[in-house]
């Protein structure tokens, strides 16, 4: 049965890309059959992750959205790119386009067809997970991926924004009816003691803390060009990545 | 609702494994293209007949559509029944009964036969039981009359409707059989003078134009006892409701009704732009839209819908036996295994 997993965070900036990007990987050189969406259609980026260049890239989810282009030709093959075999780790790109972010603002999408992209996708490429990249904050697209995930990964930092937004997902998620929801704290400073931390989340949300990654010079050296865990496999953040992918597979 | 929960509701009526249900449904009958588009006035047969859209609207409000379900259509006969609710909230229900009967007539919706005994037309979902109501429909002039009616279906619909010109006048300009039998009726003193006014009425409504959504509308407000889900806005007095329901159910399909009610057993009421109603009490409504017609003049898509989601869910009126898929459970659910 395949399963889906949303990775989101209230605010920006918190990794989100970088997760999804390293989880999905991480789970698909395990030899799952995985494929990523980037939802965040207003400022897209999970692409440069595994990439994939946008002159490479013909169709888009924008395409998609629009009725233009069936879904299977906004799937791209990006495993060689990342180390792994073909047909073994695909993306769905959002357009980067300002002309198609500025179309896409405008007009709004039917969050249905996103829906249906998603399990036309699952079932073309006998998925085994679907990972969905979504934009920061609350939307409706947000609340579709929170409402059809198997798991939840809700990313924050220690910083009282991401704490009381993260509340508020949280909240939303429990009236969604989420199935399993995961909380992932990043850029913890050299400081704090990543077990206290981590029991005090718990003890805020009631939700289990997958892993606690420290804030990482060698993370924001990579600036985004390829996936950190298949860079630096026996990094001490690569070694969290495959904690939190773990917990992900058992749930 | 609060806007958090409406929110979520709209949001798990598109992740319901019911959603899924409905698409099947859909790509399954799609392919059908049994029948054929009316052709009585020429403006019906500028429907294209892979127009097909189903919609459901549950008692709580969710709205679940597939397919063409904002494409614009004539409600044609299917006013039929909420014109019925009007007459009985204007006149009450022993006057209206006077008037027009409740007896299913086993002919076709155009014959000109009265009941010998009464010289009432046999039920309000024949043309000439139908004039009769719109005649009972209370007004100063055909302006205050017409705008009651196109009120009335706002209030179950939650949106304003026009009529449709074009097809109004060539109602209005063929119409010659539904003329001679408001006269045999004017004969009998069963409607009032203003035959020509009801006539124009009568062709106003019938030219009304819905989409499918609305036709979900339509019947869901009928199930939840007159008050439609959405809006929370009251479209018929509670008391009238069982009264408009039990006329779809003998006479709503034409003279296909009995075997509907027998097969099917969702009260329902169709007309020849193509659309469908049917109400599930208590439950929900469904609306229906594809163009192309059985020989009795019922949408041969729509019915198909609706003959899947009677058996699949045990929706008929006077099923007993537990049914194969458990509504509430696919409606709310959030099925992982459907994946």
């Amino acid at each position: 049965m395949p399963k889906v997993v949303s990775v989101h965070s209230y605010r920006g900036g918190t990794g989100k890309s970088n997760f999804t990007a390293n989880l999905a990987t991480t789970v698909a050189a395990q030899g799952h059959r995985v494929a990523v969406f980037d939802t965040d259609v207003p400022s897209p980026g999970i692409h440069n992750l595994f990439c994939l260049e946008p002159e490479q890239i013909s169709a888009t989810l924008n395409n998609y959205l629009w009725d233009e282009k069936p879904i299977t030709d906004a799937a791209y093959d990006v495993g060689a790119n990342v180390g792994l075999a073909a047909d073994q780790l695909y993306l769905v790109p959002s357009s980067v386009r300002a002309d198609d972010i500025a179309r896409i603002l405008k007009d709004g999408y039917d969050v249905k067809r996103m829906n249906d992209g998603f399990r036309g996708l699952v079932k073309a490429l006998n998925l085994d997970y679907l990972f969905i990249d979504t934009h920061p904050g609350l939307s409706k697209e947000t609340f579709l991926s929170i409402a059809i995930s198997h798991v939840l990964v809700l990313i924050l930092r220690p910083d009282k924004q991401d704490y009381q937004g993260t509340a508020v997902t949280v909240d939303v998620a429990r009236q969604l009816k989420v199935r399993n929801m995961l909380l992932a704290i990043n850029k913890a400073y050299g400081s704090l003691n990543p077990e206290a931390l981590k029991q005090k989340v718990e003890a805020t949300y009631s939700v289990p803390v997958a892993g606690v990654f420290p804030l990482s010079e060698d993370v924001v050296q990579l600036a985004s060009e390829g996936v950190f865990c298949t860079k630096f496999p026996d990094h001490p953040v690569s070694q969290e990545f495959r904690k939190v992918a773990q917990q992900i597979m058992e749930v | 609702m609060s806007d958090m929960q409406s929110l979520a509701s709209s949001i798990t009526a598109v992740t319901s494994p019911f959603r899924n249900y409905l698409q099947e449904l859909h790509e399954r009958y799609q392919v059908l293209n049994d029948g054929a588009l009316a052709d009585y006035i020429p403006e019906l047969t500028l429907a294209k007949p892979e127009w097909f859209g189903i919609c459901v609207v549950t008692k709580a409000g969710q709205v679940f559509d597939i397919g063409d379900c904002d494409q614009l259509f004539t409600i044609q006969s299917i006013s039929k029944a909420f014109v019925y609710g009007l007459a009985l909230e204007d006149h009450g229900r022993d006057y209206v009964n006077s008037k027009v009967g409740v007896e299913p007539t086993g002919e076709a919706f155009n014959a000109i036969v009265l009941d010998e005994k009464t010289n009432r037309p046999y039920n309000p979902m024949v043309n000439a039981g139908a004039i009769a109501t719109t005649d009972l429909v209370k007004g100063a002039n055909s302006t205050e009359r017409l705008k009651r009616l196109l009120a009335m279906f706002k209030r179950y619909t939650g949106r304003d409707h026009d009529i449709n010109v074009p097809i109004f006048l060539s109602e209005k300009a063929t119409g010659f059989r539904n003329r001679a039998m408001a006269y045999l009726m004017l004969n009998f003193g069963m409607v009032s003078e203003r035959v020509d006014e009801t006539l124009d009425l009568y062709f106003q409504q019938c030219s009304i134009m819905v989409t499918a959504k609305d036709l979900a509308m339509l019947s869901a407000t009928l199930a939840n006892g007159g008050v439609n889900p959405v809006t929370g806005e009251r479209a018929l007095d509670e008391r009238y409701v069982q009264d408009v329901i039990s006329v779809m159910l003998t006479c709503g399909m034409y003279d296909g009704s009995g075997e509907w009610a027998y097969r099917v057993g969702m009260p329902a009421k169709s007309g020849v732009g193509g659309g469908i109603t049917a109400v599930v009490p208590h439950t929900l409504g469904v609306g229906t839209f594809s163009p192309l017609l059985d020989a009795k003049g019922n949408s041969a898509r729509g019915i198909k819908v609706c003959e899947s989601l009677s058996h699949d869910f045990g929706l008929h009126l006077f099923n007993v036996a537990p049914p194969e898929n458990d509504l509430a459970e696919c409606i709310d659910g959030n099925d992982a295994n459907n994946w």
